[in-house]
């Protein structure tokens, strides 16, 4: 009998211009061609066409991001939010760039910092919306120690009329240690609601 | 003649034993087949592994036309696919288990889990073989780089997701805020009538 892994099905395949591709319809098949010939794309610029092991990390695409968030940071604190917003997304896209077989914890530790920041600078604009969705990512991506990222949810809700929800959202920073703003905004938020409940019970 | 009698009396238990056996012997090989036949018809744990199929189809592909750095792509990609693959398998394991032990669910999904797992274990051996072919040594970080890959795209959708999450979360401000300022407009609207003491139809 033959083993499992001498069978497979033989696919029609044929390699044009560079890329692979199939008279075959089928979605599934399209969809994977299509990452195999990103892989392709990414492989031709390496040595030897393998993929280096993750580490140690070129140490250039680090650099040109961390520069995009000093940047960003001076024009913050200039005063010049547009600009920092700018130079904040220029490095979360330069983030993305990245190649897959990079340590993806590096990945993430980068953008939950850009986004936070870019967070921040949304909030000195009022932009509450834009704010939150760019919280909501720092905050799943790291949950503690992560203070700053836990309050700006919950401002940004509050901002935003949605006490109860920045209500949840403080509690749940606070499950991940103690800070006095964190206590301080849930204070506010927990007297909001209270006016609310009596505004409304008294109507 | 003394052996007659004991002869005649030993035919009972020896035709008996014999086909004691022999229906023992029929039933088990019987049961086997058919146990072997059923787990053969069985549904596989997974679809059909694209990934190892376009591999496998670029490496008997004869024309020659398919240069060695597709082929690579196609093996770390395929190789993503399994530890997609082996993530799922680990997660339902314990599980499984629990629900096998409490009857909850029947042997046939025992099997099927553990012929996938059986043919997860030969399918890595066979992704390391095949990239230690290509390099020495690459067979040993394939895996890592495949387990890399797939965090990777879990960080990118989600990434990916905050653009349309500021898109709705926008577009709800904007309509509250229009509703909010709507009715303080009308608010301010109906004192005014109020206190010039005309009546404003609607």
């Amino acid at each position: 009998m033959a083993s499992s892994t001498d069978i497979y099905t033989q696919l029609p395949l044929s390699f044009t211009e560079k890329a692979l591709t199939s008279s075959y319809n089928d979605p599934a098949l399209q969809s994977m061609l299509e990452e195999v010939n990103r892989m392709h794309h990414l492989l031709l610029n390496v040595q030897g066409n393998t993929p280096p092991p993750p580490v140690p990390v070129p140490p250039q695409r680090s650099a040109a991001i961390e520069k995009m968030r000093t940047t960003g940071n001076a024009a913050f604190r200039k005063g010049n939010y547009k600009e920092a917003i700018n130079m904040y997304s220029h490095g979360i896209a330069m983030a993305m760039t990245r190649p897959p077989w990079e340590p993806a914890q590096l990945l993430k530790e980068e953008l939950q910092v850009l986004y936070a920041n870019r967070a921040q600078a949304h909030m000195s604009m009022n932009n509450w919306p834009e704010a939150l969705a760019d919280v909501s990512l720092s905050v799943d991506f790291k949950k503690a120690p992560n203070p700053k990222a836990h309050w700006r949810k919950g401002k940004a809700l509050k901002e935003m009329g949605r006490l109860e929800e920045a209500k949840q959202a403080l509690e749940h920073g606070l499950e991940f240690g103690v800070d006095a703003d964190l206590k301080n905004l849930l204070k506010e938020v927990d007297t909001l609601l209270e006016e609310k409940r009596a505004k409304e019970s008294s109507a | 003649m003394v052996a007659l009698p004991s002869l005649i009396s030993l035919v009972a238990p020896i035709s008996y034993i014999a086909v004691l056996l022999g229906s023992l012997i029929a039933f088990s090989s019987l049961y086997r087949k058919r146990k072997a036949a059923k787990a053969a018809s069985l549904e596989p744990w997974f679809p059909p592994h694209t990934a190892r199929d376009i591999y496998l189809s670029l490496l008997h592909q004869e024309d020659g036309t398919v240069p060695e750095s597709m082929l690579k792509a196609a093996l770390v990609v395929r190789a993503r696919e399994d530890i997609k693959r082996l993530i799922t398998l680990r997660q339902s394991k314990n599980s499984l288990q629990m629900l096998l032990q409490k009857g909850c669910v029947g042997d046939d999904l025992w099997t099927r889990f553990q012929r996938a797992d059986g043919e997860m274990e030969e399918e890595l051996r066979d992704v390391v073989m095949e990239a230690n072919a290509y390099k020495e040594g690459w067979g040993q970080v394939i895996f890592q780089t495949a387990n890399e890959m797939v965090n990777h795209d879990r960080i990118r959708e989600r990434a990916e997701r905050v653009a349309t999450d500021a898109t709705t979360e926008r577009a709800w401000w904007d309509q509250k805020r229009e509703r909010a300022s709507r009715e303080l407009l009308g608010e301010e609207r109906a004192s005014k009538s109020d206190s010039d003491g005309v009546v404003v139809s609607k």
